[in-house]
């Protein structure tokens, strides 16, 4: 048994240490906003936080989260009643098409604002550019979403910059 | 012609053509209560069919919205058509899938595999009432063919109009006001003096009355949604985890389970050592299913982890071995006893070329995979006699036919819950996956099953777009292209879809030729002929179907003969064009690609044009290609796309849907093949399967044409597709002057993409 | 560190130290540069692009750089785009082509190597002399490298997968052999 908190729930869960974090929030916490695309870190689908920081979770054993992190996931990050400025922006520039992608893409493009943009000195659209194309590429969308990520990052910029993170 | 004559016109005609009911609307409403019992019968209390689209009860109106949504749309779109008339809050809006029923059935998607083109106005018509007559008789609820809003368009607005005459009706009842003096607004009827009678309150009253056969549609200048970008209903829940998909289901009791499949498509389980498997933690029950093994376990990863311990003896699968050796099958079939169609042939071709500076050329597209980022997945129960399906389908009528056929269960006793679709491309047109679902419920009743697919066995178990070789001929004389001898040989998509249901297709399959034997050009003399390959590996349906291979052949072979003429891409095309509306197309892409501009140094413009699924469209793209050493490292820039829909009902989400089919087509044109080596599709993840990534996307701007008008209506899901692979090759020879013949372009060792 | 070269000095003799035939070195040498130019270890030893590769036996016969734009510009754990530990943890995946990972004392790490250290893209005799120049390896002595590739975590990772992935030889084994090529004039190749 351990325990592992999700979303700032609590959850036992009986797994063997090598079992990826993905399939312990999947089928045994029931947290089915990250979603299984390649299972080798190569789509980001699965993409959540595990103390603030973004991870594959399907490329993650359960047993290298250290007992008491803290796992979020894309409805830890905003809810429809209380949405995140990244999701707002997804929501405003009508991103998703199947979105099956895109809560791994909204948690990407969350903990990007985050680093480099909330509280942090005004970034030039080409250095913002430059960012995105390097961090949101490992986020693959069949549905080629990608003009639109692109926007709705730099509108979720605009209103993030110079705010505190 | 006005736009109401077009809507009586073609409806008096189906009743010509033998539709049951003589009122001209009445056939939408009245016959399907009549035909389809389980439409009612799926009714919880309280609850009322007012039309098949519209079911209302105490808590208000639910629009059923039968066709699927991929991620296009459809969902939004039928909602849309529906309110429009219903008269409903946007923000009220309710949807609901339905029940799979044969009153659901799909005017207009075999209108692109019938042998009329779609620039032939007359038999055009024509080939529209044929196609509602053969999708009314085979029940055919399908997505597809980019047919929703053109099967829809009117379909919907009437079933919103009759149901809100309906509810006007039931308020005239409930409060004896005249029906005439009554007006709806959001949801409600409201009676003189202001006062609002929700719908939902007349749901009982409504019940009673029958559906009216003489309902008027709104002027589409009066329109409050259709036209304007709407916000797409599953927007809020598609980005904030919310959303459901078929593989996010869960259900009390569920287990959960993968399918090991022979990935020699077609070949034999000849064996199987499950005694590891058996043993490992979790694992409930092992069970053969056709051609593989499914474990059924507590959790799917250990149902995955289960799996690879298996040891498998497979047979043979009935193809050859090699992509290479399947490319030779496709060579030795440009014979006469192959050839399967020969609709285009004007002038005369042999004569033409006889002793003139004949340009020659073999162009060749692969297999490609859909790949949808869902893997296929299904949750079946079998228990007391009841089976219930919940998962992601374009076919959800096929699915309770194919459920009873394996369980020998009364229709009334199958439930197919259709779910949001992580994408799928064409994918979910095959049953495949839910019938192993099914065998897996029957093996282990009582509970719901989750079986879900590794993205390994996806990827080795698709049903791939077709490859083709084609072979070209042609000249130029006096500046112009003057002779096109276009001959395409490929497997048959219809005839392995219709093989898998025990049919055979009669007459040609255009499929084959789509997207270049129908195209708008006045070519003096003009020839395309299809070759029929016998089938290789089982393919199916992949976004934009037969022209997305073809568009590229075809058009990059227009490239070379214009070149040869010495003549521009953009004029010579809009010289030898016929058609009025593509005209329009291709004036428009001029305007918006300032074609013509010089691009300066190592940069080039490609133009591709396509007519498929009735709609004209033309492609700019502008690469910029970066040399290194011998290579080009090709970035591609901008794309321009001009297309003409009839009518936009949605502009912001037509964008999406042409900004994605870009993206998707440029994608794979760049990187993307399916190949096989003993047997066995090589590629198993997305590390060999590309595609285009965020990075490499272009700007990519979009005008959507509206000059024929509502009643011409068409989609816009697979048309952009095609053009697109044509445009970037040709691009790529105008910066560089390498020609690439294949796909995908990275298969010629000069070009690499940044 | 020193004391230790100088005991391999004094044990292996001047004379073989100073041994004119660098056949055997060069031998020795050939088997070094196996490991370094294994996909597993050269993937990472990449030049000023700071752009990994995807090189080896599931990448098929072409190296290519690491797919998803994934760059280690201005940080050689990717911190300031995209850190390698997003992807990379502290296992090697058990799924065909999933990804490496690895741990060093404890916590997951994942990083290029540094520049002066780049492997992949230069022929065996570069290798060797950027090898052997303190300048760019770290400051070391010959008997200091073999310490180097068998104790540092992020080098011993290496050979903790199993299958068409592991590198030739041991960590152990590749000590030794570097040790041995120190002695026999730690020899490099002409090309």
């Amino acid at each position: 048994m351990r325990v592992i908190w999700v979303d700032g729930e609590p959850h036992k869960v009986d797994v063997e240490g090598d079992m990826p974090l993905l399939w312990v929030l999947r089928d045994e916490v029931g947290a089915t906003g990250p979603k299984y695309g390649c299972g080798i870190a190569m789509c980001g689908a699965c993409t959540v936080y595990v103390d603030d920081r973004p991870v594959r979770s399907c490329s993650l054993r359960i047993g290298d989260v250290a007992e008491g992190a803290k796992v979020t996931t894309i409805r830890g990050l905003g809810t429809p009643q209380a949405l995140h400025a990244v999701q707002a922006a997804w929501i405003e520039h009508q991103v998703a098409q199947c979105g099956y992608c895109q809560p791994g893409q909204i948690m990407a493009a969350a903990a990007l604002l985050h680093d480099k943009v909330a509280g942090k000195p005004p970034l030039s659209d080409a250095d913002l550019d430059d960012h995105i194309n390097h961090a949101m590429s490992a986020n693959l969308c069949r549905c080629g979403t990608y003009m639109r990520i692109r926007a709705a990052i730099k509108s979720a910029a605009a209103k993030l910059q110079g705010q505190r993170p | 012609m006005s736009r109401a004559g077009t809507i009586t016109r073609r409806l008096a005609l189906l009743g010509a053509a033998g539709v049951a009911g003589g009122l001209v609307f009445g056939f939408y409403y009245t016959e399907p209560f009549r035909v389809n019992r389980r439409l009612g019968s799926g009714l919880q209390k309280g609850q009322h069919m007012l039309t098949p689209y519209v079911r209302i009860d105490r808590d208000g109106v639910t629009i059923i919205t039968p066709r699927a949504d991929l991620g296009q749309g459809a969902y939004s779109i039928q909602a849309a058509l529906v309110a429009e008339e219903l008269d409903i809050a946007w923000n009220d809006i309710k949807v609901d899938p339905g029940a799979p029923s044969s009153v659901y059935y799909n005017a207009r998607v075999i209108r692109e595999g019938l042998p009329v083109a779609a620039t032939n106005g007359r038999l055009d018509s024509i080939a529209e009432i044929i196609s509602d007559g053969v999708g009314r008789f085979l029940g055919l609820q399908l997505t597809g063919g980019s047919s929703t809003v053109a099967d829809s368009c009117n379909k919907l607005r009437l079933a919103g109009a009759a149901a809100r005459e309906v509810l006007l009706r039931a308020a005239e009842t409930q409060t004896g006001i005249a029906r005439d003096k009554l007006v709806t607004r959001d949801g409600a009827v409201i009676v003189p003096g202001g006062r609002a009678l929700s719908y939902a309150s007349l749901a009982e009253i409504a019940a009673t009355i029958a559906v009216p056969t003489d309902v008027k549609l709104r002027d589409e200048r009066d329109w409050r949604y259709l036209g304007k970008p709407m916000q797409r209903i599953d927007m809020v829940a598609k980005c904030t985890g919310t959303a459901t998909f078929g593989i996010d289901i869960r259900l009390p009791g569920m287990v959960y389970a993968t399918v090991c499949a022979n990935p020699n498509l077609g070949g034999a389980l000849r064996s199987y050592d499950d005694s590891l498997a058996a043993k490992a933690r979790g694992v409930l029950k092992i069970v053969p299913v056709k051609g593989g093994v499914g474990v059924i376990a507590d959790n799917t990863w250990r149902a995955f982890q289960a799996a690879k311990l298996i040891k498998f003896e497979w047979g043979k699968a009935p193809y050859p071995a090699s992509s290479a050796a399947m490319f030779r099958k496709v060579k030795a079939s440009f014979v006469p006893k192959r050839r399967d169609s020969r609709c285009k042939n004007e002038g005369d071709v042999d004569a033409a070329l006889a002793g003139a500076k004949v340009i020659k050329a073999e162009y060749r597209v692969p297999y490609l995979a859909h790949a949808p980022l869902e893997p296929m997945n299904a949750v079946v129960q079998l228990k007391d006699g009841r089976l219930d399906i919940w998962t992601g389908t374009q076919i959800p009528a096929f699915l309770v036919k194919t459920a009873r056929e394996m369980t020998g269960l009364a229709a009334d006793d199958v439930h197919v819950h259709a779910q949001l679709c992580g994408g799928s491309f064409g994918r979910r047109l095959e049953d495949d996956y839910v019938r192993q679902g099914i065998e897996l419920a029957m093996a282990y009743q009582g509970h719901p099953i989750k079986m879900t697919w590794t993205r390994e066995e996806d990827m080795t178990h698709d049903f791939p777009r077709p490859l083709a070789v084609a072979r070209m001929r042609g000249a130029a004389k006096d500046r112009q292209v003057d002779a096109y001898d276009l001959a395409i040989a490929s497997p048959s998509v219809v005839a392995s879809q219709f093989g898998r249901l025990s049919l055979s297709i009669p007459g040609p399959d255009m499929a084959i030729v789509a997207g270049a034997w129908d195209q708008p050009f006045r070519i003096p003399h003009y020839r395309v002929t299809g070759y029929r390959v016998p089938e290789l590996v089982p393919v199916s349906s992949w976004r934009s179907v037969g022209a997305s291979g073809n568009a590229f052949m075809h058009e990059c072979f227009l490239d070379e003969l214009i070149h040869a003429a010495g003549a521009d891409p953009l004029q010579e095309r809009r010289r030898l064009c016929s058609h009025g509306p593509s005209s329009e197309v291709l004036k428009a892409i001029g305007e918006m690609s300032d074609w013509g501009r010089d691009l300066g140094p190592n940069r080039g413009r490609g133009l591709a044009f396509t007519l498929s699924f009735g709609v004209p469209v033309a492609e700019v793209v502008e690469v910029t290609a970066t040399p290194d050493g011998e290579r080009r490292i090709i970035t591609i820039d901008r794309v321009c796309v001009a297309a003409e829909v009839g009518k936009v009902l949605d502009p912001d989400n037509l964008k999406n849907q042409v900004e994605g089919a870009v993206i998707w087509a440029l994608g794979h044109a760049m990187n993307a093949e399916l190949t096989f080596a003993d047997g066995k599709a090589v590629q198993t993840n997305y590390h060999q399967y590309e595609g285009m990534r965020l990075h490499q996307a272009p700007r990519i701007e979009v005008k959507a044409l509206e000059t024929t008008g509502l009643a011409h209506i068409r989609g816009i899901g697979e048309p952009a597709v095609p053009p697109a692979a044509p445009a970037l090759a040709n691009a790529i020879f105008a910066a560089t002057g390498i020609r690439a013949r294949r796909l995908p372009l990275i298969s010629h060792d000069k070009i690499r993409f940044v | 560190m020193i004391r230790y070269a100088l005991a391999i000095l004094l044990v292996a003799g001047p004379a073989q130290v100073l041994a004119q035939d660098s056949t055997p070195g060069l031998e020795l040498w050939g088997k070094i540069h196996e490991v370094f130019s294994h996909p597993r270890c050269a993937n990472c030893h990449v030049g000023t692009d700071r752009v990994p590769m995807w090189s080896g036996p599931e990448y098929g016969a072409a190296p290519r750089p690491h797919g998803m734009n994934i760059s280690g510009k201005g940080a050689d754990d990717g911190a300031n785009y995209l850190v390698c530990t997003t992807c990379h943890s502290k296992q090697n995946s058990a799924t065909p082509h999933g990804p490496p990972g690895a741990t060093s004392k404890g916590v997951a790490e994942w990083k290029l190597a540094p520049v002066e250290m780049q492997w992949f893209g230069k022929s065996s005799a570069e290798i060797c002399k950027q090898f052997k120049a303190k300048e760019s390896n770290g400051n070391r002595e010959i008997a200091a490298l073999a310490h180097h590739v068998t104790t540092e975590p992020l080098v011993l990772w290496a050979w903790t997968v199993e299958s068409e992935r592991k590198p030739p030889y041991s960590a152990k084994e590749l000590g030794k052999i570097v040790e041995d090529w120190g002695m026999a004039g730690a020899p490099c190749p002409t090309k």
